[in-house]
């Protein structure tokens, strides 16, 4: 790769944003973290019944994983936005829509990856029948980038407001409520013994929309948020 | 041909012309939508027949349906001016985007509000998670989300200009929540008026029915004017034009 070109651009933010999230480990383990404290609530609510627990899992796991992601969505831009690297992104003579394309797969690789890890652990405390694992993690594994991706988009819109948090939940729940009745579907089917393809081809052509469109309209909007 | 419609458009766009234009149609809109409203109400309540199945309560439909219509228009009306005002950064379709907002918001939730009060003597349940409610109730969620994003920026026309952006993303959004909760679970009876092909109404039904959308649709653009005005003298208050009406207003008062 010539210094300079696209691809290399690409490698070295990858790269930089790897080394900057491996610097500060912590921060990878809370959203795992969250995710477990909050599927451990669930049977102290509702009771250990191994059964009503087993019928809950999936939708449990998918809505955990979904705030553990939603949670660390926040931080995608910030850190590049208050110190101006942001800026030299947007100068750059790359494409900024790859650039961003870029941020957003070092944002799923150091938050969503390791809670898809821990899943099928958070199944297993909730009694999800092994039957459906591979459903869970195939479903995981597409929804979960799926998430960021379009997460990525709103997270770029709020990147020039004063306050977020609760807007960012406010306005990704309606984007995320088609990845959520697919995923647990696919999961609740597979728990049933049915075939569980299909929910999982509908979600993986979302993802290979979402691929092609997010960072476009990520790289918009922050263009329009940071109004240059 | 005279090109007076672009011309006329073109001026539409400037501020204070758009400002006297609103408050010229805004009376107009506002009785009449009020008039039509009556009519329809009084003929929807006592001259159309009670249904031979749901009796009386069917009647909540000449507020019901024609929200509904009105939650999805608005919402189209929306996205066109928020794209016009993305693409051509005309300042107007910016605010008329999102004055828009609140009022589809508002229908939107009388349509959630009439439907659970109809669904109670129905089908026996307040509240039930049908493909259309749920559907509504997700487009709810969209409006107030543009609504938080417009008000969240500092600087208005920028938070307008993001917010557009969402109206944008969630047009594509919508109708994806619309097939995937109805792949999900559905109850909500099927439409019974069609655009093409035979409606599945009687004409006693339909007229105030349809009186009614043409009242709600006078109502929204009354009301979008007012608030649309309100924006424009916010947002405009250090320009001349403003502290010219001002005065002018100031001085016959």
């Amino acid at each position: 790769m010539t210094p300079g070109s696209t691809p290399a651009a690409c490698a070295a933010l990858l790269r930089r944003d790897l080394t900057l999230a491996w610097r500060r480990r912590g921060d990878i383990a809370m959203p795992v973290l969250y995710a477990l404290i909050v599927a451990t609530l669930f049977p102290f609510a509702l009771g250990p019944e191994p059964q009503l627990l087993a019928r809950i899992a999936g939708g449990v796991v998918f809505v955990t994983v979904l705030l553990a992601v939603l949670l660390s969505l926040d931080q995608l831009f910030r850190a590049d936005i208050d110190d101006g690297s942001m800026e030299q992104l947007m100068l750059a003579p790359q494409p900024l829509a790859l650039l961003v394309g870029m941020k957003i797969l070092a944002h799923w690789i150091t938050s969503a990856l390791p809670l898809i890890v821990v899943a099928p652990l958070l199944a297993g405390m909730l009694k999800l029948p092994a039957a459906a694992l591979p459903a869970l993690v195939m479903a995981l594994g597409i929804a979960t980038p799926l998430l960021s991706l379009l997460g990525a988009v709103l997270v770029a819109l709020t990147a020039g407001s004063r306050r977020s948090g609760m807007l960012l939940a406010l306005m990704l729940l309606p984007l995320c409520v088609p990845v959520v009745i697919f995923a647990a579907g696919a999961v609740a089917a597979a728990q049933e013994g049915l075939p569980w393809i299909a929910p999982i081809a509908w979600l993986g052509a979302g993802l290979v929309m979402a691929v092609v469109l997010a960072p476009l309209a990520c790289a918009a909007a922050l263009r329009i948020a940071m109004d240059t | 041909m005279a090109n007076w419609v672009p011309l006329w458009l073109h001026r539409l766009g400037s501020p204070p012309v758009f400002y006297r234009f609103a408050g010229a149609v805004r009376p107009w809109a506002l009785g009449l939508a009020l008039v039509l409203g009556a009519v329809a109400l009084y003929a929807g309540l006592f001259v159309a027949p009670a249904d031979y199945q749901q009796g009386d309560a069917y009647r909540i439909i000449f507020i019901h349906v024609p929200s509904a219509w009105m939650s999805l228009f608005i919402y189209g009306a929306m996205a066109v001016a928020a794209f016009v005002g993305l693409v051509w950064r005309i300042k107007i379709a910016e605010v008329v985007a999102m004055e828009s907002a609140p009022v589809g918001a508002a229908f939107t939730l009388i349509t959630l509000v009439t439907g659970s009060l109809w669904g109670k003597p129905m089908w026996g349940t307040w509240w039930t998670w049908d493909a259309r409610l749920t559907s509504e109730l997700v487009l709810l969620f969209i409006y107030l989300g543009i609504v938080g994003l417009y008000h969240s920026f500092e600087d208005r026309r920028q938070g307008a200009r993001a917010a557009c952006f969402l109206v944008l993303v969630g047009a594509v959004n919508v109708p994806i929540v619309h097939f995937s909760v109805n792949w999900w679970n559905t109850l909500h009876q099927g439409s019974t008026v069609r655009l093409v092909g035979p409606s599945h109404i009687e004409a006693s039904m339909l007229w105030p029915l349809l009186t009614m959308m043409v009242a709600t649709k006078l109502y929204y653009i009354a009301s979008l004017f007012a608030r649309v005005r309100a924006d424009l003298i916010a947002s405009e208050g250090g320009k001349a034009w403003v502290r010219d009406l001002l005065v002018r207003e100031g001085g016959a008062a």
